[in-house]
């Protein structure tokens, strides 16, 4: 990329940035005050067994050191939150943050891994059937594409794991973290492949590129390409697959983190998804805040990585200055 | 070989299936043309007459669907005869019934690597094109100037990427383009229609090709601009003389640059001959409906003549069910009671009434 190209890129990553941290500042807010409003606390699930009177649960209040009003406790949550602390996890006791990164990458592993397994699917399916229309040929793989797609990925999920390592013992029931590390990424192909298969975004990949390929290819500058016997495909590429690319994979981040919690409840994986799992069951506040926070950052870097490629791609969009709008 | 015409169709007949009615679309039936080296021919015709179709038909662009091509292009450049449509009807079968297609099954990936393949030797080679609505012609991701590079390493010998620059930027200034540095490094979005349309008429000549196919070049832009571009091409064809198919709406660009023009209606040509005789409004042995296209030009003549401006009354045939008769019968203004049952019934032929000048009229057949 050449110097010029890069100015408009470090304009929009500076506008995306402070509109990143506005929406996460809602959005911690938002969730802060749901969990007030959701029936259950911390105490209670600390206290678990024992009967909790006020008064007990007033006596762990006291010795976790917790400001009695909601507000307080955002307002501190926050403040230490601007400083890089996430806060402790009220059940173990560790650092939030430190807990985050052990199992995030793992999740990280998981969730690139089915984007990468959803792409390879998605698009030969989608390139094919864009050029050459529904043949006898990609009907019945997109036929099947969609049917797998649109099922539960918890229901594909016990299904994979009854087939593969019940029946034919291709895989063992044990999860990633229990096999030798050699073997890990064996092992981890399943839950890879349940989340990058099922979960529904096999089926809107296809669609959204195969759309966006067609409307490309029939554009007259495609037409020209082909008049002047230069490859359709060197001139279709930056809009009609790249830059719809990565507006699909970054729309779809949500819906794969979402699917991640599932997968990993039902593989047993030890990632962000479950921990998250675990937080909302125990009600540990400062566990849920620091996932919530973390996933809404995920989703933020996603939707950040395609305004990037579409500026640094589209030279309209990137001759524009500050202050002419975005809408394009 | 220098006698044979560059460019010869005959009998193109390009049809697109329409599932929904069960008939083909006739968008071409039946057109003969050729094309001299050196010689400009223009097509003149209202929209939908079939003009674009044959144009896109040439050079295989025709879009999917299962339609068919027949006939023969013959393209002989390079000292090589190609046919344009060879064997391309293999891949196309017909069920008939009562003289009605009822059914079209079509090869169509088998159909479209056989266009590839003869189109390959030749497409932006030796034949080159320019559209209409030059903004959208060019592509928005990618700078003018290595548009053209991308032509000129193509197809020419110049393939190193310094040396094709060069060849770009002496085009862009062939062109007439102000300051065609800067221009070379802009996307189309920062160039006006007409610097557009340049750009397009420069990548189109890098190629130094034989056969330059113009379709619409003028439509989309401004009067003034438009004047412009036809004055860019009268200049271009004096100094380079490459044979050129020029379809247009614009009768005064026709006559400003053609050396032969066709007029086309309803799928067919109607009257072919050298520029000056098809073009004078009073030539007396004519096509009723050239006579009439040329009545609807506004011009100052005309208007001061009649005080308004003609059309021509009716509509375009129904591609789908052509008439039997002749296609104009409908429209014709002309139509006396002793040819009367012809017209309605028989298509008239082609047939020479001066010297290079046919007409396919009952009136001229006598």
């Amino acid at each position: 990329m050449k110097l010029s190209a890069l100015r408009p890129v470090t304009l929009v990553l500076s506008r995306e940035l402070a509109l990143t941290a506005l929406l996460l500042l809602g959005v911690s807010f938002v969730v802060f005050v749901i969990l007030f409003l959701a029936p259950g606390d911390p105490f209670s699930v600390l206290l678990e067994g024992q009967m909790p009177s006020h008064e007990a649960r007033a006596g762990v209040r006291e010795a976790l050191g917790v400001p009695r009003t909601w507000y307080v406790q955002y307002v501190s949550w926050l403040g230490n939150l601007l400083r890089g602390n996430f806060g402790t996890s009220i059940r173990t006791g560790l650092p939030v943050f430190g807990e985050i990164v052990r199992v995030g990458l793992s999740t990280l592993y998981l969730t690139l891994g089915s984007m990468l397994v959803t792409l390879l699917i998605a698009v030969p399916i989608a390139l094919h059937s864009s050029v050459r229309g529904a043949t006898p040929l990609n009907r019945p793989f997109t036929l099947l594409a969609y049917l797998v797609s649109s099922l539960p990925v918890f229901w594909l999920g016990y299904v994979a794991i009854y087939l593969f390592s019940h029946k034919l013992g291709v895989f063992p029931l044990v999860s990633a973290a229990s096999a030798s590390a050699d073997r890990a990424w064996l092992y981890s192909l399943l839950p890879i492949c349940v989340l990058g298969i099922g979960n529904g975004t096999v089926s809107e990949v296809v669609r959204y590129l195969r759309e966006e390929l067609s409307r490309v290819m029939a554009e007259d500058y495609i037409r020209t390409a082909r008049a002047k016997g230069a490859s359709v495909w060197r001139h279709a590429f930056k809009e009609g697959l790249l830059i719809p690319m990565t507006e699909i994979i970054a729309s779809k981040i949500p819906f794969i983190l979402g699917g991640a919690v599932i997968v990993e409840q039902v593989f047993n994986w030890p990632g962000m998804g479950r921990m998250a799992w675990q937080a909302a069951q125990d009600r540990d506040f400062p566990a849920i805040m620091g996932i919530v926070m973390i996933a809404a950052t995920l989703v933020r870097l996603g939707s950040l990585l395609q305004r990037v490629v579409y500026v640094a791609v589209n030279p309209r969009a990137s001759k524009q200055r500050r202050g002419a709008g975005w809408a394009e | 070989m220098t006698g044979a015409p560059l460019l010869e169709i005959e009998n193109l007949r390009t049809y697109f299936y329409a599932r929904s009615k069960q008939a083909f679309i006739r968008a071409v039936d039946g057109v003969t043309l050729s094309i001299a080296r050196g010689e400009t021919l223009g097509v003149v015709g209202e929209s939908g007459s079939g003009k674009s179709v044959t144009a896109l038909s040439i050079t295989g662009l025709v879009s999917a669907g299962p339609g068919v091509i027949s006939g023969t292009i013959a393209f002989r450049a390079d000292g090589v005869e190609h046919n344009l449509l060879q064997d391309l009807e293999q891949y196309v079968r017909l069920k008939e019934r009562d003289g009605r297609i009822v059914e079209v099954s079509k090869d169509e990936p088998g159909w479209r690597k056989a266009v590839e393949r003869l189109m390959a030797p030749v497409r932006g080679k030796e034949i080159a094109m320019i559209f209409q609505s030059p903004k959208s012609a060019l592509n928005p991701f990618a700078r003018v100037g290595d548009q053209i590079t991308e032509a000129i390493r193509l197809h020419t010998r110049a393939k190193n990427p310094g040396e094709a620059k060069e060849r770009a930027l002496h085009w862009l200034e062939r062109v007439k383009i102000d300051s065609p540095r800067l221009r070379f490094d802009n996307h189309p979005y920062g160039l006006s229609g007409g610097m557009c349309q340049r750009a397009v008429i420069a990548m189109a000549l890098a190629s130094e090709p034989s056969l330059l196919i113009a379709d619409e070049p003028t439509t989309g832009l401004d009067a003034t601009i438009q004047s412009e571009i036809v004055g860019l091409l009268a200049e271009l064809k004096a100094e380079f003389g490459i044979a050129t198919l020029l379809i247009s709406h614009d009768i005064r660009a026709i006559s400003r640059l053609a050396d032969n023009v066709a007029v086309m209606y309803g799928g067919t040509v109607v009257e072919h001959g050298p520029a000056p005789d098809v073009l004078a409004p009073g030539f007396a042995p004519k096509h009723p409906y050239t006579t009439a296209l040329l009545a609807s030009i506004p011009s100052v003549q005309n208007v001061r003549d009649k005080g308004y401006l003609t059309v021509v009354e009716g509509e375009v045939p129904d591609a789908v069910d052509l008439p039997r008769g002749c296609r104009f019968y409908a429209r014709c203004n002309r139509v006396t009671d002793d040819i009367r049952d012809k017209c309605a019934h028989h298509e008239p032929e082609l047939k020479e009434v001066t010297p290079g000048h046919h007409v396919r009229c009952w009136l001229s057949a006598e």
